[in-house]
């Protein structure tokens, strides 16, 4: 007789990328954190994208994007699924040119971020509240880090 | 200061939480008579927050019939506590501290219950980052805030 885990092993390694049940074929439904580890992505990208704009800004951006990536990276481990195929994330780009600016539309991509974490925190099973939280107050951080 | 371990159900994850508001408002006291100017005013708008989370904790505490753990007549502080400097530092570790614990106690909420701990963790957050602007840390920001490095 197969060992549970060996047949997950098995399920994966035959249809790793459309995430199919073994035994009915039909598709998994997304993990509901799917929306939150693309838009940590994305935020990690539009900072590099700052940074790569104004060098200035280095410094200060560089730990922000950082963690952004890290969540991205926290994120996908716990939805336990590469990310799904099909859908190309829009390439993270910033339109600014100088600094002020850039940071504006920083701000402006972290407040609506902030509350999508928060909300994702609110709707979580136990196991995965305390990482939402800390992404929910770590978007607030990064607002005030680039007043 | 004792270490953080994994509180064992709400009624604990709530009180310890409370503890380390009661150590928070406490801190302030020692932080506040080191600090001038907007670093001073910063500090009591601190307190005043810790002291609002601590009342709203006791209440819910009361209310779920859970045991309210006492406040202590005073704490060890972790290094003297003796310039800007080391109020600064401390300042920094005591919201770290709290957020640990909000952090910790997130798991073991629902509902409204849950929206407040998560508003006490992005608060401690935040202040955190303050203080380490103000103390002229750098990176200021973590990347997840309350969990153990």
């Amino acid at each position: 007789m197969l060992r549970a885990g060996a047949l997950v092993a098995l399920g994966g390694a035959a249809v790793p990328l459309t995430g199919c049940d073994l035994f009915d074929g039909k598709p998994k439904p997304p993990d509901p954190l799917e929306p939150l580890a693309a838009e940590a992505a994305d935020l990690a990208g539009r900072y590099r994208a700052a940074i790569g704009a104004a060098s200035t800004l280095a410094d200060r951006l560089t730990p922000i994007a950082d963690a952004h990536q890290a969540h991205a990276d926290e994120l996908r481990r716990v939805i336990g699924r590469p990310a799904p195929s099909g859908t190309p994330a829009a390439p993270s780009t910033v339109t600014a040119t100088e600094p002020d600016g850039l940071l504006a539309e920083l701000r402006k991509a972290e407040q609506p971020a902030r509350e999508n974490a928060a909300k994702a925190c609110a709707a979580a099973p136990a196991e995965r509240v305390a990482l939402l939280g800390s992404i929910a107050a770590a978007r607030a951080t990064h607002l005030e880090a680039l007043k | 200061m004792t270490p953080r371990t994994a509180p064992t159900g709400p009624g604990q994850a709530l009180a310890d939480a409370l503890a380390a508001e009661y150590a928070a408002i406490w801190a302030y006291g020692v932080i506040g008579v080191r600090l001038t100017g907007a670093a001073r005013t910063a500090a009591r708008s601190a307190e005043a927050a810790h002291r609002s989370r601590r009342d709203a904790l006791i209440l819910q505490l009361n209310d779920s019939g859970a045991q309210v753990p006492a406040d202590q007549a005073g704490y060890a502080l972790p290094y003297p506590v003796t310039d800007k400097a080391s109020a600064l530092k401390l300042a920094v570790e005591i919201e770290e501290r709290a957020a640990g614990h909000w952090r910790a106690a997130l798991p073991h909420t629902t509902g409204a219950d849950r929206n407040q701990a998560l508003a006490a963790l992005t608060d401690c957050a935040v202040r955190a980052t303050r203080w380490r602007r103000t103390a002229g840390v750098t990176p200021i920001t973590v990347p997840f805030p309350g969990r153990s490095a």
